[in-house]
């Protein structure tokens, strides 16, 4: 099939997976006389293997899903089909047997997982070798540990990601009773911190770093420092065996102690802003890790501390003067995208009647990172004020993607409360940013190669959903409460209680913050 | 959706009336292959977990029964023997299995501990009485329980930010007449599973502050005018004269209304003195030493995060203790009384290497800082009693 040209035969040979401890080395039996007929046999199956997961993986879903029945039909079906490891057929399930007992091949892909299956054991098996190649393309979208595309997309020299250790996440833990699941005890109208705490502990960057003594807390002379408390709080979540509530008192003293501009409006306003805190949190965390500057919102700031490695990212605001075309771009870095919530809800209240105000994350992104809009500026071609278009679109794309939804609307200055926003907005556990990135705008192109890019491209720029913050109640009596996802499972976390949640109340929930994680580290 | 003249897609579930018009099968079709998707997907994951799960337990027994055959005492890793079981055979070092695990090896070892897991939660949801005889590992499924938590825990009184309003609480610190939480009696009758709410000391007065108002106190201890604030708390400490300690507090704890008043803290955190960190710095200055010795991991060797339970362990730098002295957790209960206190475990960090008798010693008078066992008790009585009053002499709000 033109889909799985056979790849020529590279001079290195491939090698089985070293064996684990506690670990069987082969799935199953069969593969196991599979791996030891001899080195050729073994080239050519990982090999195969790869270039199956590329067909799977790279490619539309077309091609993988279009089988060839043994009458000589070709069938493309919906529901998985089958490659064949030892030859180049794809086969529904049907035909697979009668393949097998023609052709004696006993290995097949199934389209959808990419899993293998062996007709001997007449059961899908998880070969270590196989696996590894698998989990790898799914992840990274490479095989190899190092080469990753589209780099321009994120931070070329990325210690999160060049280093395997950030990513792995077999962190040693000291317990198989300690899971990092504890809740948080409300110290008095302390939820709004509470819910970001939980979502710092839940991130795996954040997690990897803390737990490998990023911070040297040992050595660390600041007093009250806020990021050897979270040091103290990262061990005890995740090196204890208990599962009693957390006293983050450490944090609290840390916080009380601070004096951010953030801290101000928090500690002066008593204001329960979870996002003041999220900022809060992330500028003294980078000033005790990073560089020192204070991250002034709105200019370009690079710096490689852990906070900057996971929250921050870039926009690009692209300003065209409608009277000589002339084009000045702006690039500035961002913790967070902050999404309006008001001026959408009512635009859609008015076309819609049915759906009156429900939104979705993708129309909020829209509205900011693809369309454009008019603004007054000074241009120096026409050295006049002039008409402009301004667009803005995201030029690199953080490991951890923050989200706030303006949920809150202060009218006139930070002690006149105002309204907020209740409405719902449908958010998904998947997201792709490369819409609004500005590689996504300028893509296209319909040649082979250039959709195989886009899919890459796009699977690059996927994210999952890894907690989310959600303010429940009236607006200065309301409580926070936040969903964080460990593994596949949801929890819901509500100050020093923790329980077990469902997809469906994650999605249904009316969040405040997103965090997402791009996939390729998770 | 394939060409073969089937009723509908692969599931067979979502089927269209024979006469139906074609269009209206062919949805049935496409939603019926949609649904057998969706469990397909289902089941690879769970297939997935489930298997690799059994043969790595195949291959944990294996292996174990391999050491224990070569010369029980052996370090060696991979004995020189081959030892083969119901469903796996160890060779040369190597694991490989026999047959499917899936029907081979029934139970599922944790690759960690090596003990049996537990297969369903001890209580709630799907829960099901674990054999007594068996030692479990201590990773158990989580607990879906109303009112509890996954690990079937539950708390004496309804906590603040619980979203319950303040009447519905049993057990209202402010309130005299009903029992402080965890008061003597309670802890007694109360099982295993149901928690009181631990104190923590602050780190500036060094007084130990229910954690339900250690906001507000560290608001109005800290950020409210500090220093003199602090001082004249740590004299009325030593005089031992409660009275009006805590005026400034006069949110009451139990709130989760998250309106503290703002006069409580009116003055501006910026404000702070340096100087008011006169006698910390003191304190991190004698730590400074030991500091030093503490070996240093490499920023990327992951480190394994055990903490002793004794406090006698804990060598970390001073600052971190007169901090992580926050983390004491009292029961404010019996035991209490008898002025044990519960001490949440130290990070235990990497003992360094040749640390002189000396240098330990010079431990002694940071310690001395931290208050006794008895002056605590003293203390948090006082604080009992001086926020008692405090509440009775100003009705909370609401
Ligand atoms: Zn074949
Ligand atoms: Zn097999
Ligand atoms: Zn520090
Ligand atoms: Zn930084
Ligand atoms: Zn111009
Ligand atoms: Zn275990
Ligand atoms: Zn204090």
């Amino acid at each position: 099939m033109a889909a799985r040209p056979a790849t020529p035969a590279s001079p290195k040979n491939h090698k089985v997976r070293a064996p684990q401890p506690g670990q069987p080395m082969y799935g199953c039996e069969h593969l196991q006389r599979l791996f030891n007929q001899d080195q050729a046999t073994t080239n050519t199956s990982i090999q195969h293997y790869k270039a199956i997961l590329r067909s799977i993986f790279d490619t539309t879903p077309l091609i993988p899903q279009t089988a060839k029945a043994i009458d000589g039909q070709i069938v493309t079906s919906l529901t998985p089909t089958y490659l064949c490891l030892q030859c180049p057929s794809t086969l529904t399930e049907d035909d697979r047997t009668k393949h097998g007992s023609k052709k004696s091949h006993r290995f097949y892909v199934d389209s959808r997982s990419g899993a293998l299956y062996c007709q001997m054991c007449d059961d899908i098996v998880w070969d270590p070798t196989f696996e590894e190649l698998r989990l790898k393309k799914i992840g990274t979208g490479t095989f190899s540990t190092r080469k990753r595309k589209h780099e321009e997309l994120f931070e070329t020299s990325d210690p999160v990601r060049d280093n395997p250790t950030y990513i792995s996440s077999n962190t040693t833990a000291a317990s198989c009773k300690s899971s990092g699941l504890r809740g948080i005890y409300n110290a008095g109208a302390t939820c709004y911190q509470n819910v970001v705490l939980q979502s710092f502990l839940h991130n795996p960057i954040l997690r990897n770093f803390y737990l490998s003594d990023g911070h040297a807390s040992s050595s660390c002379t600041v007093q009250y420092c806020l990021s050897c408390a979270m040091d103290d709080m990262f061990q005890d979540f995740y090196a204890l065996e208990n599962t009693n509530g957390y006293t983050a008192a450490n944090i609290l003293s840390g916080f009380w102690f601070s004096g951010k501009r953030a801290f101000d409006v928090l500690a002066t306003t008593n204001e329960q802003d979870a996002h003041e805190f999220f900022q809060f949190l992330a500028e003294e965390l980078h000033e005790r890790n990073g560089d020192g500057k204070k991250p002034e919102s709105g200019s370009e700031h690079s710096c490689h501390c852990i906070i900057h490695q996971t929250f921050y990212g870039k926009l690009q605001t692209t300003t065209t003067c409608q009277n000589c075309s002339g084009v000045t771009n702006q690039v500035q870095s961002f913790l967070d995208l902050s999404l309006p919530l008001e001026n959408l809800g009512h635009k859609k209240g008015k076309k819609g009647g049915a759906s009156r105000g429900a939104l979705t994350l993708q129309e909020c992104l829209d509205e900011e990172y693809i369309k454009s809009d008019k603004c007054e500026y000074r241009c120096h071609n026409c050295s006049s004020m002039q008409q402009a278009r301004r667009q803005t679109t995201i030029k690199r794309l953080p490991n951890v993607l923050s989200i706030q939804l303006k949920r809150f609307e202060y009218k006139q200055g930070r002690h006149e409360r105002a309204a907020k926003i209740d409405t719902p907005v449908r958010f998904p556990l998947e997201l792709n940013m490369l819409p609004y990135t500005n590689r996504g705008r300028g893509s296209g192109g319909s040649s082979q190669d250039a959709n195989k890019e886009n899919y890459e491209l796009a699977r690059s720029c996927t994210y999952d959903l890894l907690s989310a913050v959600v303010h429940v109640g009236e607006i200065d009596s309301g409580h926070y409460v936040s969903y964080c996802r460990v593994g596949d499972q949801w929890f819901a976390f509500n100050d020093h209680k923790v329980e077990l949640a469902q997809k469906s109340d994650v999605l249904n929930s009316k969040a405040y913050l997103l965090f997402y994680v791009v996939r390729s580290l998770s | 959706m394939s060409s073969e003249p089937s009723e509908t897609g692969k599931a067979g579930i979502i089927v269209a009336p024979d006469d139906a018009p074609p269009m209206d099968k062919l949805t049935h079709a496409v939603l019926d292959d949609l649904l057998y998707n969706i469990v397909h997907d289902l089941l690879v994951k769970v297939h997935r977990d489930e298997k690799i799960a059994r043969a790595n337990t195949a291959a944990i027994k294996v292996e174990k029964l391999a050491k224990s055959t070569s010369d029980g005492a052996t370090t060696d890793p991979k004995p020189d023997v081959e030892i083969e079981t119901d469903a796996a055979i160890y060779k040369d070092g190597k694991v490989t299995l026999k047959g499917n695990p899936l029907k081979s090896t029934k139970e599922i070892l944790c690759p960690r501990c090596h003990l049996p897991r537990l297969v369903h939660p001890t209580d709630g949801k799907g829960a099901k009485k674990p054999d007594p005889g068996v030692i479990y590992c201590k990773k158990h499924p989580y607990i879906q329980k109303p009112g509890y938590d996954i690990y079937g825990q539950t708390w004496v009184a309804p906590g603040p930010g619980r979203g319950k309003k303040k009447k519905d609480q049993k057990l209202d610190p402010n309130d005299p007449s009903s029992p402080a939480p965890g008061a003597e009696g309670s802890a007694k009758d109360r099982p295993a599973n149901v928690l009181s709410y631990p104190s923590a000391t602050c780190p500036k007065c060094k007084r130990c502050i229910l954690v339900t108002r250690l906001n507000n106190h560290m608001g109005s201890c800290i950020g409210n005018n500090g220093r003199n604030a602090s001082r004249a708390a740590a004299q009325k400490i030593s005089n031992g004269s409660n009275a009006g300690s805590q005026n400034n507090d006069n949110t009451p704890p139990g709130s989760q209304k998250g309106t503290p008043r703002p006069g409580s803290r009116a003055g501006s955190p910026r404000k702070r003195d340096v100087d008011e960190f006169d006698e910390d710095v003191e304190e991190s200055d004698q730590a400074n030493p030991k500091k030093k010795k503490k070996t240093k991991a490499n920023a990327l060797t992951k480190k394994v995060i055990l903490k002793a339970k004794s406090p006698a362990t804990n060598i970390k730098k001073e600052k971190a203790k007169a901090s992580s002295n926050l983390n004491v957790e009292q029961k404010m209960d019996d035991d209490a009384k008898d002025s044990t206190v519960e001490v949440a475990p130290k990070k235990q960090t990497p003992k360094p290497k040749g640390v002189s008798p000396a240098k330990k010693i010079k431990l002694g008078p940071a310690k001395a800082q931290l208050p006794s066992p008895a002056g605590k008790k003293g203390k948090r009585d006082r604080d009992m009693e001086s926020e008692s009053s405090e509440t009775l002499s100003s009705p909370p709000p609401r």
